[in-house]
């Protein structure tokens, strides 16, 4: 089940790469100076790399009520979760955060979660919503 | 089937992180490695990528076999999606006020070249640092081991600041916010404290020089708050105001967020969850193994070095064992000369595999004032990983 294309927006800066390199040639590269500000207004461009999400039931509603805050990835890059797990989640982002997903909304985004990124619950298990980041 | 959870990175089909027996809470098994996605961000070199918005990035483990982790391989953390992209070092100010009799509004060319500067090497790393490690699996950021650096800073110690503001009688707590916004009017903007005494402790300082150069953008320029041997929640990024407080501050960020069990090494069980918890504070022992990385490939009869860091709050780590026989039997690793007391420690052993097979490596760290590293571990957060480090290594 492919989760994600990248989207190759403009000034894609992002490859997927094997192993974990140990490659000494890496450590020894000359480091990227970034030189002291001269003019006195620092800028950067934020690049852009949010994963595609596939369709299915709930993605509207996810995306409309989700991606306003962040990218997708802050989903896809968890293991995947049980429904309990998922929906503690979400009621994190409405209860805690303010996120603006109404109580019909819940079950709808949870189940677009589950269909992405979905665990079966394991009977009698649940876990709790934490606030660490 | 019982909590275990599937890491499943973008992409890929994801390599199954198993670990041991269900009835354990963790076994402190490094996952296996699994193709990573690089990103490189403005000033930063090639990062494993976290997220993008707001941006968690991860340190390649091979940079830690320098002393001094490079400012462009310096890990990435942000929590709100309004991270400062410019900064106008003509308007900049950092503001400190409340209860003070001078209030202050300091340009960098101000903190620069109106106070004594000081340096000090310090370990940062993340509160949830190794949270990928736990078992059963906690919801976010899923980071393996690189979510920490070490560097030399440079700026002005909080001290300084304070004494010049005259804070009054009465003082209890100070706050320190940065440039960073909600993206919601709901969401709590960023902010964390210090009590009066740790901020004026001489050591907490603000630094507007990494590595002898200024920050990335993304590692919080113009200015960030170092406390050495805490966590790093506390080192606010982009800091731009400073508020001396007449009661302990509150806000999410401290009150719900960034918790522990009041219990040693802030340890509880998924089954019963701590009733008292404390913010988290400063670090615990650790010690990670750089080389080999997961999954390396060695060869028998060949000399090789087991290398790695080790660090604690300040105290001073004064051993490294290291076993090559997942545990059985330990050694001393030789430990590099001590860089400073926040610094990390760099230790190495000398291996000589003789025969092909699959080796399990561990290594473990005490410090001057007796804590060790912990076998289990869990917490709700994913918070203070320090279960002691394996590394499986293939020689053939």
């Amino acid at each position: 089940m492919g989760l994600a294309a990248f989207i190759g927006g403009c000034g894609q800066r992002s490859r997927t790469s094997g192993e974990a390199t140990h490659d000494i040639a890496l450590v020894d590269s000359a480091p990227i100076r970034s030189p002291e500000p001269r003019i006195p207004v620092h800028t950067i461009a934020l690049p852009h790399d949010e994963p595609l999400l596939p369709p299915g039931p709930g993605r509207e509603e996810f995306v409309a009520a989700c991606v306003v805050c962040h990218s997708p990835r802050y989903i896809t890059m968890q293991p995947r979760f049980t429904r309990s797990a998922w929906l503690g989640e979400v009621n994190k982002m409405k209860d805690v955060y303010g996120a603006h997903i109404s109580d019909q909304q819940v079950p709808q985004i949870v189940d677009y979660l589950m269909s992405i990124h979905g665990m079966p619950d394991p009977a009698g298990t649940s876990t709790a919503a934490s606030y660490g980041e | 089937m019982n909590r275990r959870g599937f890491l499943q990175l973008i992409g890929a089909t994801g390599a199954a992180a198993l670990t041991s027996s269900c009835n354990r809470i963790n076994s402190g098994v490094g996952t296996p490695s699994s193709p990573t996605h690089l990103i490189r961000f403005p000033e930063k070199t090639e990062m494993i990528l976290l997220t993008d918005r707001p941006p968690q990035l991860e340190t390649p483990l091979h940079y830690f076999r320098q002393d001094l982790t490079p400012n462009e391989a310096f890990f990435v953390r942000w929590h709100l999606e309004g991270i400062p992209a410019s900064v106008d070092l003509r308007t900049f100010r950092l503001n400190v006020s409340g209860q003070v009799r001078n209030p202050l509004q300091l340009s960098v060319d101000d903190l620069r070249s109106q106070f004594e500067p000081v340096s000090i090497i310090a370990v940062n790393q993340c509160s949830g640092n190794s949270r990928s490690f736990f078992e059963p699996r906690i919801p976010g950021g899923q980071w393996k081991n690189g979510a920490v650096g070490n560097a030399k800073w440079t700026g002005v110690p909080v001290k300084s600041i304070l004494d010049r503001a005259q804070v009054s009688s009465g003082a209890v707590d100070v706050s320190f916010a940065g440039l960073d916004a909600p993206p919601l009017p709901s969401v709590a903007a960023f902010a964390k404290a210090l009590s009066i005494d740790h901020a004026r402790d001489g050591e907490v300082m603000i630094a507007y020089a990494m590595n002898d150069r200024p920050l990335p953008m993304v590692n919080g320029f113009p200015l960030r708050l170092v406390v050495p041997g805490w966590y790093g929640t506390y080192w606010v990024k982009a800091l731009s105001n400073i508020t001396v407080l007449p009661q302990v501050f509150s806000n999410f960020w401290t009150d719900k967020a960034y918790r522990i069990p009041n219990a040693p090494n802030g340890t509880e069980s998924p089954k019963h969850l701590a009733t008292d918890t404390i913010p988290i504070n400063r670090f615990n022992v650790r010690s990670i193994i750089v080389r080999p990385e997961p999954n390396e490939t060695w060869h028998p009869g060949r000399p090789n070095e087991i290398q790695g860091v080790a660090f604690d709050s300040g105290h001073g780590i004064t051993r490294v064992e290291v076993s090559t026989d997942g545990g059985a039997t330990w050694k001393d690793a030789r430990l590099d000369a001590e860089i400073g007391k926040y610094s990390w420690r760099r230790w190495r052993a000398n291996w000589t595999p003789e025969r092909r097979g699959e080796y399990r490596l561990m290594a473990r760290a005490a410090n001057a004032i007796g804590e060790t590293q912990s076998t289990e571990q869990w917490n709700r957060s994913g918070f203070m990983w320090n279960v002691i480090e394996r590394v499986d290594v293939k020689v053939e």
